[in-house]
């Protein structure tokens, strides 16, 4: 997050009462049963078939893909429109309902678990790919498109969606801009934020908005696109999205190092970045996923490294060629075991595929698999991925480490069995150091994932009192009756 | 309201916890899964069973849930989750248990219980009569040689799926007295008398088994061990490869002077169980030009009893096929299992599209040079 200044970790000033929030913490209808005459309106908003009340058919909507968490919504609501959008909303402000809006649930911070019950809201059905304008360089898709669906119309004309989130074939392209999902191709491509031209999306209190549009300048106002982007349900709830889109490189070409350890990865990659190339992937794994992701994809990778670097490139032939040989170079230095390049398009994608699946890969391991996503600075890596093996070794936890190394941005998950003592609590407490030693560094508690109701305890030591209060204070000119995605951010 | 993570104080036992704890409900399973794309309901999804499957076992949800009971019956149980799920979730085994205790008694489906029984039956029938027409052995069971299963359905309804295969393995003992293989029982909430019948089988068959149904492959394969079982164009493919001088002379088929446009529906089963796609491919190209049809890895919505079960379910899952084998111009439509068969048969009639249904070993006969 370069310019945006860590905030001091004091405590909370008592405050004067203008800075207080207006809104109410909990709207009204918290942790409530969704009144019967309020799911007959929400049946002829929607369609009887579209509104979901009985215990077994919500309770799938009690889970995001964050584990631990569960909570039972009063309803789910499946909207077809926007305006139909509206109405639900308008609703329930003027009750006090708790909304969660969702789109594939496959978000890992628990940013969709209606903790205070009332109504999920789910964009799958809103799934229309409206336009691939190869002439502007953007789509316009609605809320419930998938990622993937989104990439591979734009690839048939020749163009990139660049964000890459590990879960492209499921997650929402509204679910990523909620989120500002990151992913593998962050640090020469940015993040789903450096994309989001415009945005359609409905206020809690009914009104539709478009921020943004089809422009690459556009300074009329606070940049509420950018405001949206990463608001997590809190603020509005997003219907359309606008994205911008690349001309496709003319090829890409992914290679493979082994090294000792994950230290000496992140001095290669810190070698990368210093030699003046920045690629399309750096993504590092530890042995323990290098055996797990094995176990699935069976690529033949080297079971017995301490750590693989995949590195790669996209561009013409003979940048790509340059800059993978330069790589490769750096890796050797740096005390690479082997490097071996992918032979083609196949064996890249095979890679990347397999990369992409290190953190369902290591629910092989154990029952739980908590991971967390602290990021640093590039240059702070090597030095993050010790004090994780010290924090683990101390709290004696099991942790296996992958990430997104030329985005200094980590994903320590710590595996476990939740019938062995204490060994929660033990995770929890690493986490808790994981998170202290990345803001020490100068990171952060969150690189990729969201805050959601997993990091919301840990978020003011990261933005300080001040900020919590501007983000409570934002929240309430948004939305005064405090229904969307109550107890998130901006709580 | 949030649950935090303890474990519930009691559990059900209907689930072997290690298989119910796999799944992270990461959702890389929803795309794979021929209902979702449907309902778009996450009910309907893999994850979303497996979060009622637990819900059952911790007690927050009843069996006689409405819910729960049509997503037992929903699941069109073709295991696709089960490719592309990296934590290695087995799907598969998990509903088994779920409809081993969902259906029990009065909450069995008419259809299903029906069925089971009716196999039963046929099985007994069988040992007497339809067998034998196809039977050929030459004395006690020598298990040197390959054993031909002939699955129940096969027998009373496509007896020329058997003659066939007597054809391609032409050294094939064929024993009279084999029963069921288990595996309709076991996907339709009897788990236990499906292993006990495919122990039985196990026992008759000492040998190689053969199968024409990739259903029955895949469930035998995974019951008597793996290496036991081989499906036909497995066997064929491997035993042409080890020994060629077995191997019959394959001509092209033709059609109007021309080379046969042929496509292929998987067996689910087995292709997501028992992970074989690329041999039944490498046959059919060489008897013919083989088109890959977009939806051929996906369940065809036959799915053992499904298609008495879910109707309506059944026919939306099969449409794409049947759009696509008229779109592509196929003259035959190839099936690795008779469940599958039945299906397409019955959809190519219903919805006119001109190409003829046939199983594997059927069209492999007619490539046979003279």
């Amino acid at each position: 997050m370069p310019g945006l200044p860590v905030s001091p970790l004091t405590p909370s000033p008592s405050a004067p009462a203008y800075l207080t929030p207006t809104a109410r913490t909990l709207p009204a209808g918290a942790g409530r049963p969704v009144p019967p005459d309020i799911l007959d309106r929400l049946r002829s908003i929607v369609g009887a078939d579209h509104v979901l009340v009985t215990d077994g058919d919500v309770e799938p909507y009690a889970r995001d893909a964050t584990p631990l968490f569960r909570s039972r919504p009063g309803c789910v609501v499946l909207p077809a429109t926007t305006s139909e959008v509206s109405q639900i909303l308008r609703l329930a402000t003027e009750h006090g309902i708790p909304v969660t809006p969702r789109g594939a649930g496959s978000n890992l911070a628990a940013a969709t678990i209606p903790e205070h019950g009332g109504i999920v809201l789910v964009l799958t059905r809103m799934a229309a790919l409206k336009e691939i304008s190869g002439d502007e360089l953007l789509a316009v898709v609605e809320a419930g498109v998938t990622t993937a669906e989104l990439a591979d119309a734009a690839a048939a004309q020749g163009l990139l969606y660049a964000p890459d989130p590990g879960s492209r074939t499921v997650s929402t392209v509204a679910g990523n801009v909620a989120m500002c999902a990151g992913g593998l191709r962050g640090l020469k491509y940015g993040v789903t934020r450096n994309y989001v031209l415009g945005l359609e999306a409905v206020l809690p209190t009914g009104e539709v908005i478009r921020t943004g549009g089809r422009l690459w300048k556009d300074v009329a106002g606070y940049d509420l696109t950018r405001l949206l982007t990463g608001s997590e349900g809190t603020l509005a709830v997003i219907t359309e999205v606008t994205v911008a889109l690349l001309p496709m490189p003319a090829i890409a070409r992914t290679g493979v190092a082994y090294f000792p350890t994950l230290a000496h990865a992140s001095r290669a990659v810190a070698g990368v970045i210093h030699d003046g190339i920045v690629p399309a992937t750096l993504e590092f794994l530890d042995n323990r996923c290098i055996n797990a992701v094995e176990d699935f994809a069976r690529l033949g990778l080297d079971r017995d490294a301490g750590a693989l670097l995949l590195f790669g490139d996209d561009g013409t032939a003979e940048a790509v060629e340059r800059s993978l040989a330069i790589m490769a170079s750096t890796c050797e230095r740096e005390g690479a075991r082997g490097v071996t390049m992918a032979r083609d398009i196949a064996e890249s994608e095979a890679l990347l595929t397999a990369r992409r699946c290190s953190l369902p890969a290591l629910a092989r391991l154990a029952p739980i698999t908590m991971l967390e996503d602290a990021t640093v600075p590039r240059t702070r890596l090597a030095e993050m991925v010790d004090r994780i093996d010290a924090i683990c070794a101390r709290h004696d936890v099991v942790c296996a480490t992958f990430g997104h190394a030329g985005d200094g941005n980590l994903h320590p998950t710590i595996v476990f069995d939740p019938a062995d003592g204490d060994v929660r609590h033990r995770a929890e407490a690493a986490f808790s150091d994981v998170f202290d030693a990345a803001i020490e560094l100068g990171g952060t508690i969150t690189g990729e994932h969201g805050v959601g109701a997993a990091k919301r305890p840990y978020l003011e030591r990261r933005l300080g009192a001040d900020q919590m209060a501007l983000l409570r204070r934002l929240k309430a000119a948004f939305d005064p009756a405090g229904i969307l995605n109550p107890g998130k951010l901006g709580s | 309201m949030t649950t935090v993570g303890e474990p519930p104080a009691t559990t059900r036992g209907i689930f072997d916890p290690q298989l119910l704890s796999a799944c992270i409900s990461c959702g890389f399973c929803l795309p794979a899964c021929p209902t979702y794309a449907q309902t778009k309901l996450e009910n309907s999804s893999p994850r979303g069973r497996i979060t009622l499957m637990r819900a059952l076992e911790d007690g927050r949800l009843d069996a006689d849930d409405p819910t729960l009971q049509h997503e037992a019956g929903l699941c069109l149980g073709c295991r696709a989750c089960e490719t592309v799920c990296p934590a290695g979730v087995k799907y598969g085994e998990l509903l088994e248990q779920w409809r081993d205790h969902q259906w029990r008694g009065r909450h069995t489906p008419l259809v299903a219980g029906g069925l089971r029984m009716g196999v039963r039956v046929t099985t007994a029938l069988a040992a007497g009569g339809l067998v034998r027409r196809a039977a050929r052995t030459t004395g006690p069971a020598d298990p040197s040689r390959p054993h031909v299963m002939l699955g129940c359905m096969e027998r009373s309804l496509y007896p020329g799926i058997s003659r066939a295969v007597l054809r391609l393995v032409p050294d094939a003992d064929v024993p009279a007295g084999q029963g069921c293989c288990g595996a309709l029982h076991a996907h339709n909430g009897g788990s236990v008398e499906g292993a006990r019948m495919a122990a039985t089988l196990g026992e008759a068959m000492p040998g190689t088994i053969v199968s024409t149904s990739g259903g029955c492959a895949a469930y035998l394969d995974h019951q008597l061990g793996h290496g036991r079982v081989a499906e036909l164009s497995q066997f064929l493919v491997a035993r042409w490869a080890a020994d060629p001088s077995s191997k019959p002379r394959l001509r092209k088929i033709l059609v109007d002077g021309r080379v046969a446009r042929i496509g292929l529906q998987d067996s689910c089963q087995l292709r997501n169980g028992m992970g074989v796609s690329a041999q039944p491919r490498a046959l059919l190209r060489e008897i013919g030009d083989y088109v890959e049809l977009p939806s051929a890895g996906t369940c065809c919505g036959g799915a053992g009893t499904y298609s008495m079960l879910q109707p309506t379910m059944s026919q939306a899952v099969l449409a794409p096929t049947m759009v696509q084998a008229q779109e592509a111009e196929l003259d035959y439509l190839v099936s690795l299992n008779v469940v599958c068969q039945r299906q397409l048969a019955t959809g190519v009639k219903r919805s006119r599209v001109p190409v003829q249904v046939i199983h594997l070993a059927e069209l492999l006969e007619l490539a046979l040079a003279d």
